[in-house]
């Protein structure tokens, strides 16, 4: 079975890097770069998880910074979905004048990477005087197109007569939708969520450019500081790269199936 | 409840996204477009002043941004001819361990885990792997037995720091198109193999004859988004400049319009940069989806 060999040889491979970042997080600082590099430490260095978040400057932002990301990345989640599923539905089930040319200008700005507008985003919360906050870090990146789209798609699969039956009983708009729109497309909801959950943390380059303050750093931003101090330790920056990957792996392991599923043709963005 | 009613209702629902799209996507893009006539440092007070295409001639003449372009050129192309080509081949077969589906989920997680990695993180790990003590030349100067060590200068050499940057988003990726070509891999109905099997075909021309046009509708897909994803890349880069790489090498237009910004506080070149981006893309975009919807094959 040489294709099984491919396989298997190609696991290890990815693998190894992650494996080097657990163990190196538990040698001692001056094994990390010992030679021949041993895959089962001398001895366990704890210490480094503990240097970690001190940081170098024994202000512990990194409990802080963890905070800002977890709030930041769980507001984005809820917000981008309430407001995506919300546009979903007024754009399948209502007929109303230039329903078509909405859509069709909120598609457009697929095509509008962020990178390119990235700048007069900033100046724009400079305007609006919410560079700085938590607004600022959350407001200019909690939606996008492609979440209305996929929503959209979602809700269009819900039948007309669930809502006019509903509709018939005096439910009101607002109660149809978060009590029957919502649940019809849970799945699609919670695939959306973590895509955009995922996303939110990974981002460096909007709270890059739109926070200077330690308080409200996340923390690929803490990552960023603590490598650029040049007297880091490179097994506590190891330490620090673990603590920072598992809330990811927890999201990863529980919700397994809405990453690797079948059916999950889903944009990413780099 | 009558229908000018329920029209009212539509609204509401759209209303905040479209408030979003205007306010955040539409009036910034208009801005850049704007900003990009106009001589304006970030820092200062004073008015913008309108000056013509002279942002553009300044950086389509000037070293510094042909660099960017040609740095995110050479990225785009070495990260996307690897990552769409070697994870169709490893999707394949995962595919064809049809009958082991625990086995199938276990490959596919494994490989999937580096996107879970966030870019700071991959950075950060490969820069000590990239290290000249570090793991991958202990690994080459093993593999090729080299009596004295040599060190291969991953991160010092413009050329070895495009190769390392490479490495490292072929590394988080390709297990992310795995994934999506294994969706798409697996909805192609198993008699068109049988049938063929009976019919002698071999298994190179099951693949170009079966696999490929039917997988075709997903093949457009990972290439748009994988080219497209290579082009915007910035942690990777942003990472390795800041631990000292050299910039030229690894300096790709969204860094580019990073540091124009908010290091040269020069707002004009740096939106003239994003508009030069953004047609690159959508040029791209709208060839890419006209050359591969002619050639779209069915069987049905």
């Amino acid at each position: 079975m040489v294709t099984v060999a491919v396989l298997i040889l190609f696991a290890v491979a990815i693998l190894v890097p992650i494996a080097f970042m657990l163990i190196s997080s538990v040698k001692h600082p001056l094994d990390v770069f010992e030679f021949p590099f041993r895959w089962i430490p001398r001895r366990l260095h704890f210490y480094n998880y503990l240097q970690a978040v001190a940081g170098n400057d024994q202000k512990y932002y990194f409990f802080r910074n963890t905070f800002n990301s977890l709030f930041m990345a769980g507001s984005i989640m809820c917000l981008n979905v309430l407001m995506a599923s919300a546009a979903g539905y007024g754009l399948t089930k209502f007929r109303f004048k230039g329903r078509q040319v909405v859509f069709v200008l909120i598609l457009t700005t697929m095509m509008i990477p962020f990178e390119t507008i990235m700048i007069p985003l900033l100046m724009l919360t400079i305007r609006l005087r919410i560079q700085d906050t938590y607004m600022g870090l959350i407001f200019p990146i909690m939606l996008t197109a492609f979440a209305v789209f996929l929503m959209r798609q979602s809700i269009l699969t819900v039948p007309d007569d669930y809502i006019d039956s509903a509709r018939i009983d005096g439910a009101g708009e607002l109660r149809i939708f978060f009590r029957i729109i919502f649940p019809s497309v849970r799945p699609t909801a919670v695939t959306l969520a973590i895509l955009v959950f995922r996303e939110a943390w990974d981002n460096l380059i909007w709270p890059l450019i739109v926070v200077q303050s330690e308080k409200y750093k996340t923390l690929p931003l803490y990552i960023i500081r603590f490598l650029d101090e040049k007297y880091t330790n490179e097994a506590a920056l190891m330490a620090v790269a673990v603590l920072a990957t598992i809330p990811m792996f927890v999201l990863f392991f529980t919700f397994s199936r809405y990453f690797i599923g079948e059916g999950i043709l889903t944009g990413a963005k780099g | 409840m009558g229908i000018r009613r329920r029209q009212y209702w539509g609204w509401i629902f759209v209303l905040p996204a479209v408030l979003f799209f205007a306010l955040f996507s539409y009036f910034p893009m208009i801005s850049s477009f704007v900003a990009s006539f106009h001589a304006k440092d970030i820092l200062s007070l004073k008015a913008p002043k309108f000056i013509g295409l002279q942002n553009y001639i300044y950086i389509f003449t000037s070293q510094d941004f042909l660099n960017s372009i040609k740095a995110t050129l050479i990225f785009a192309v070495g990260c996307f001819i690897p990552l769409v080509s070697v994870s169709l081949v490893i999707a394949t077969i995962v595919v064809s361990l049809r009958r082991f589906p625990k086995i199938q989920n276990v490959f596919k997680m494994i490989y999937y885990s580096p996107a879970i990695v966030s870019g700071v993180v991959s950075a950060t790990i490969w820069l000590l792997i990239f290290d000249p003590r570090g793991l991958a030349n202990q690994f080459i100067n093993f593999l090729a037995n080299n009596p004295t060590p040599v060190d291969f200068k991953w991160l010092a050499l413009p050329a070895m720091a495009r190769l390392s940057t490479i490495i490292i988003y072929f590394w988080k990726y390709v297990g992310y198109f795995v994934i999506i070509y294994f969706a798409g891999l697996v909805s192609i109905p198993t008699s068109l193999y049988e049938v063929a099997e009976i019919d002698g075909a071999s298994a190179w021309k099951k693949f170009w004859r079966i696999t490929i046009p039917l997988l075709m509708p997903t093949i457009e897909f990972v290439l748009i988004v994988a080219f497209v994803q290579c082009v915007r890349t910035f942690s990777i880069q942003y990472v390795f400049v800041q631990s000292g790489s050299p910039r030229e090498a690894i300096n790709v237009v969204s860094l580019n319009i990073y540091t124009t910004a908010l290091q040269y506080h020069s707002l004009g070149r740096a939106t003239a940069m994003s508009v030069s981006l953004f047609c690159f893309i959508l040029i791209f975009t709208v060839v890419q989806l006209r050359i591969y919807r002619s050639e779209r094959v069915s069987y049905v």
